[in-house]
């Protein structure tokens, strides 16, 4: 009974005879940031160094993997363009007396099978994996040269994903990021890590429309960016991925 | 209800209305005064020179004040009162299954003048006046209900954060209302009413997260957005008055 005037009482006093609804047009955001030591993993054609295998397949096995997770949080570990994003269970990140290890064997149709060893250490929380797969038959040759990425202006970008299906929540991703010019249809390249979101990189040309690409869960969200200023605020449409929130 | 509403969010022109009508209230107030003073009316009736302690209690919580007629019909009562309230689970945000504790602290001391406008109703009374409310505060803190589950991963409910909603009135509101019963005991004591508002000054609103709920500072705009109407702090207060 006295919660129940406490609360009438409560009403009378904050209602303060106000319009709007104290909750309307709140979004509930959320970090993705749970597992916070990653390895980006990027499977590439050893003859090219960019496109990655068709149908390629990635699996995890060794002492700790029964810990490993893919960004999303499951244990679905689907190569998407050749990228997946994985690490530890927060209850079996690695501290400074103890790592986190598994391996990764990559197969595809046509290419020789690939194993490589992932360590989580406590002083690193992120790394990226290269595994250049090498088509069944051929041989290994030295991986092409990339050229050096140019420096301009400083721009820092702010992601936010977003849901149609859950306009109530909004996601502030900590994930590796991509790009490309937009228009060219070349391969998606590594920009960098964000953490909740933010992200500032000197690899962006003002005046240049970029498509910026996250893999999340097995799926590629993007977005499409026009870099005249220093500072912006992009929206994802992370279609259903609001709803593991 | 619908019109009282649709009357309520005309804000803009409360806000005009109430300030106009307080000001020409203090105004008649001053110039009553003044008049009286000025024709050397003897004083006499039945506030003047009247003094009472009110102990009071209501919707602004409980307070006392000090009364003092100071002319036939005007009486002035300086006073204080404070009320903390707490409520569990009595929002929700959509979208964020969680338990909730909302909270509210005001407390103010005021300055109020009744006004009996009518020789043959002394029951009847204009309040006006103002107030500083030193803490306003309304407080909501939010956290997941249960575990979370991210994918195929738990994450302790303790462990996911929690929102606090933080809202800050605190500055000086002007008053106006009105009174039942006399304002001052024939004898020893009486009993009297109030009802009115304070029109409170635009609130501070800030939302602020912790774990994984960090970036819902960003919130604190729409927030604000949202309460920049929430300015009535409606009083029904009963007052026990005893002479002094």
């Amino acid at each position: 009974m006295m919660s129940k005037i406490q609360k009438l009482l409560f009403v009378a006093l904050i209602a303060l005879a106000g319009c709007k609804k104290p909750t309307d047009n709140l979004k509930v955001v959320v970090d993705t940031d749970i597992i916070k030591y990653t390895a980006l993993i990027q499977v590439t054609d050893a003859a090219n160094g960019v496109s990655a295998p068709a149908n390629a397949t990635l699996t995890v096995s060794g002492a700790d993997a029964n810990d490993i997770y893919e960004i999303s949080g499951k244990k679905q570990f689907k190569l998407t363009n050749g990228i997946i994003t994985i690490g530890p269970d927060p209850d079996a990140a690695p501290t400074a007396d103890k790592t986190a290890s598994c391996n990764i064997q990559i197969s595809a149709p046509g290419y020789n099978t690939t194993t490589k060893s992932v360590t989580f250490t406590a002083d690193q929380k992120q790394q990226i994996i290269n595994v250049s797969m090498v088509k069944t038959g051929g041989t290994v040759t030295a991986p092409p040269v990339s050229k050096p990425q140019p420096v301009y202006e400083s721009v820092s970008l702010n992601f936010t994903g977003t849901c149609a299906s859950r306009k109530d929540v909004e996601i502030r991703p900590s994930m590796y990021l991509f790009y490309r010019e937009t228009g060219t249809n070349a391969a998606y390249q590594y920009l960098g890590y964000m953490e909740k979101g933010s992200i500032t990189v000197t690899t962006l040309q003002k005046g240049k429309t970029y498509d910026f690409q996250l893999i999340y869960g097995g799926k590629s969200y993007t977005q499409t960016q026009l870099i005249d200023e220093t500072n912006y605020d992009v929206k994802v449409d992370m279609g259903d991925a609001c709803k593991d929130f | 209800m619908f019109f009282v509403k649709a009357f309520l969010c005309r804000l803009p022109l409360i806000e005009i209305l109430m300030k106009k009508v307080f000001l020409v209230f203090l105004a008649l107030v001053v110039l009553f005064i003044k008049d009286v003073r000025a024709q050397e009316i003897p004083m006499y009736g039945p506030d003047l020179n009247q003094k009472s302690l009110r102990i009071n209690m209501g919707s602004q919580g409980v307070g006392a004040e000090f009364g003092y007629g100071i002319n036939a019909k005007t009486a002035l009562r300086l006073g204080a009162n404070f009320i903390p309230l707490s409520a569990n689970n009595a929002v929700n945000v959509s979208g964020f299954n969680s338990t909730s504790r909302v909270s509210a602290s005001f407390s103010n001391v005021h300055l109020l003048a009744d006004f009996t406008p009518f020789a043959n109703a002394h029951g009847f009374r204009l309040v006006g006046g103002a107030a500083y409310f030193m803490n306003a505060n309304g407080n909501l803190q939010m956290q997941p209900k249960s575990d979370y589950s991210y994918g195929d991963i738990v994450v302790p409910a303790a462990d996911a954060g929690n929102l606090n909603m933080r809202v800050n009135w605190k500055g000086v509101a002007p008053y106006l209302g009105f009174g039942l019963l006399k304002a001052f005991p024939n004898h020893a004591f009486n009993i009297n009413f109030d009802l009115g508002s304070y029109y409170l000054r635009r609130p501070d609103a800030n939302i602020v997260g912790t774990g994984l709920l960090a970036g819902n500072s960003s919130q604190s705009a729409q927030l604000q957005r949202n309460l920049k109407d929430y300015r009535f702090l409606p009083v029904l207060q009963l007052n026990f008055n005893f002479k002094l």
